[in-house]
């Protein structure tokens, strides 16, 4: 759309599909490539957020800053959404129940590292919570668990699609928010959340919240680490034949049974592997916040989010989900703690701001933010090309700006009959 | 012993019989030619065959085997394989990855656990979907969006997509419908040679008699669901009932 705006250098340099460089183009294409990139955006990130936007918060006068966390967060729900995003980007299913996977990992997570005593109910035995509070095994736990449960839940939903799959995904997830908060209680702790976690050392060495040079905290670069594999098996996959696949199921899902595959099984494996991701997510979630209560674990709202983020970051591509993430966890933890001249504190007016934000994305860019990134950048290289282009034969373009201006001089010529 | 045999093939929707008691013998290597009024049954015998519907009675046998019942991915891994009337394309993806696509069913089978290989690693899929390419001229447009080409390349590339799979029996829901005269002759090529150079069996369903006398060695006539002729084009051409079910009936 901000193609339409671009000055007279159309003809010469605004082809769409001249863009990025091909050396560029196929940098992004190569796996090696793509982990360092995220490596050293990973490594950025934090100062850019906490650091950057802190200098603009100084200048400006508004507490606009990213704090300490508000990384991690960002990551955590990267990972979930870059994987929802195979399922609903590129496979085509809409999930409404990614929380149960999300809370089961976290929960999960929670209870493995707990020391707690529990007592059953029904059986009335008393039994001690294992008090396993290694990082990895907490991330292994949960994970593994999520994604056995993603496995009996998209078998009986993808038998159904479109609205009714997108119901069954719900309603499975509401049924575990309301274990949780009820009949479960006596292992999550109901309504009061769940707060018994206690993450330990990672690999018996460095406490997980311990200062780490350059990088932050261990947990950052736990975190990070985690969110580096979940990317590169992510783009693994969408380089091997279930990334071909997975497209040819959300474009023609009859002809990709008609080619002799079994349509069932793949989709049941995006569902899957989206649901781990959602998993590794809930069991970061939980080492992160310390804390995870029914209505962030399991409710509908948080699988809703999942969908506005990924939908907010553009489906089109492995990465851009993240930065729907990014967004929404910024509204959510940054700007709902800014407090405006006339309307005051901001506070829970966050999710009207999002609303916002939202439908502004959604309508101007459909491609979401990183479709508008990538359409800024392109914008932005074909200008520079311009302007050298221009600095390297300035006759051509004093002609060129001489017969835009005598084209656009008669076009208004004739549109206002030229007077005068 | 035939490639394909139907044996009294029904299917009622609810009341109303659109196939009735077909048995249909195609022998290896034939190029049968399914013809008959509108709604006559032909789509539904094709999807009754491919395994899209089930049928109401009745068994299909391929190859000596029984696939009645079979899902259609199944019956595609079996050696049967169908090019659809519309082009059934994945209009998002570009013209190799269409072919690739159907090329991925024919060598990994129906479902692999291969998500952490990468796609560059299978050698054969690349070189099937090429030489799919090549066979309906299309390679030159290997990177175009498959759904950026014009209408005939779309359905040539249908057709590259069924074959892809590596059918011993095509089925082609009429190949050339909506063609211009140019993009018809071609298909019709396309067709004779893929007959003589791959050995394909081949069950058409076509309207334009042209064509069909040009390419069938057998016709098989439907009407009201039952076949009411089946003979070389001659035969056919002289039969009475076929003339009834064509002058008497629809076509005035």
């Amino acid at each position: 759309m901000s193609d339409d705006r671009e000055p007279d250098g159309g003809a010469v340099v605004g082809r769409r599909d001249v863009a990025l460089p091909e050396r560029v183009r196929a940098l992004a294409n190569h796996e090696f490539a793509v982990v360092v990139a995220s490596a050293v955006a990973l490594l950025l990130f934090p100062y850019l957020l906490i650091d950057g936007l802190g200098m603009v918060a100084d200048a400006i006068g508004y507490r606009i800053g990213g704090y300490e966390g508000l990384p991690s967060l960002v990551l955590i729900y990267g990972i979930i959404v870059i994987g929802f995003n195979l399922l609903l980007g590129y496979t085509g299913l809409l999930s409404f129940g990614h929380a149960a996977f999300f809370g089961t990992a976290a929960y999960s997570a929670g209870l493995l590292s707990s020391t707690a005593q529990v007592t059953v109910p029904g059986i009335g035995a008393t039994v001690g919570m294992p008090g396993i509070g290694s990082p990895i095994l907490m991330a292994l736990f949960g994970t593994g668990l999520a994604t056995l449960l993603a496995w009996p839940i998209g078998f009986l939903s993808i038998r159904r699609s479109g609205v009714y799959f997108a119901v069954l995904t719900l309603t499975f997830g509401q049924m575990l928010y309301f274990f949780a908060i009820g009949p479960g209680g006596w292992l999550t702790g109901g309504d009061n959340g769940y707060s018994e976690v206690n993450v330990g050392e990672l690999l018996g060495m460095a406490d997980f919240g311990s200062p780490l040079p350059l990088v932050g905290t261990v947990e950052y670069a736990f975190i990070g680490l985690l969110f580096l594999l979940a990317l590169t098996v992510a783009n693994r996959i969408v380089n091997s034949p279930y990334g071909l696949i997975f497209k040819a199921l959300g474009e023609n899902e009859q002809r990709v049974e008609f080619v002799g595959l079994n349509v069932f099984r793949y989709k049941l494996m995006a569902f899957i592997i989206s649901g781990a991701f959602a998993g590794l997510g809930g069991a970061l979630f939980v080492m992160h916040e310390r804390f995870v209560h029914p209505a962030t674990g399991f409710y509908w709202i948080q699988s809703g989010d999942f969908v506005i983020m990924t939908v907010l970051g553009g489906t089109g591509s492995l990465v851009g989900p993240v930065f729907g993430a990014l967004l929404f966890e910024y509204i959510s933890n940054v700007i709902s703690g800014v407090t405006l001249p006339v309307v005051g504190p901001i506070g829970s007016l966050w999710r009207l701001i999002l609303g916002a934000a939202f439908v502004v994305i959604v309508w101007v860019f459909p491609r979401g933010i990183y479709g508008a990134l990538a359409d800024a950048v392109r914008w932005i290289v074909d200008a520079v090309r311009f302007v050298v282009w221009a600095a390297r034969n300035p006759d051509e373009f004093v002609a060129l700006v001489r017969e835009t201006a005598a084209g656009y001089r008669r076009s208004l010529m004739a549109r206002f009959g030229g007077g005068s | 012993m035939a490639l394909l045999e139907t044996d009294g093939l029904t299917k009622r929707f609810s009341g109303l019989t659109a196939v009735d008691h077909v048995d249909l013998s195609v022998e290896r290597g034939e190029t049968r030619a399914i013809i008959g009024p509108n709604g006559a049954g032909k789509s539904t015998l094709i999807n009754l065959v491919t395994g899209l519907l089930e049928p109401s009675e009745g068994r299909v046998a391929f190859d000596g085997s029984d696939v009645t019942g079979l899902d259609p991915h199944e019956i595609v891994q079996l050696g049967v394989s169908k090019s659809f009337q519309t082009a059934s394309i994945f209009p998002g993806m570009t013209v190799r990855e269409n072919a690739e696509m159907a090329a991925l069913g024919a060598e990994h089978g129906s479902f692999s656990l291969n998500f952490l290989r990468r796609r560059d690693a299978f050698g054969s899929v690349e070189a099937i979907a090429r030489e799919m390419l090549e066979a309906v001229e299309l390679l030159d447009d290997a990177d175009a969006e498959a759904g950026s080409l014009p209408y005939g390349d779309k359905r040539r590339l249908e057709i590259a997509i069924a074959l892809a799979a590596e059918p011993e029996l095509l089925f082609m829901d009429e190949p050339t419908a909506g063609m211009s005269p140019e993009e018809t002759e071609n298909t019709v090529d396309l067709v004779e040679r893929l007959q003589e150079e791959l050995g394909l069996t081949i069950v058409l369903v076509e309207h334009d008699m042209e064509i069909i006398f040009r390419v069938a060695d057998r016709i098989t006539v439907l009407n009201r669901g039952a076949i009411i002729a089946d003979g070389t084009p001659e035969e056919v051409q002289d039969d009475p009932q076929v003339q009834e079910a064509y002058l008497g009936g629809v076509e005035i």
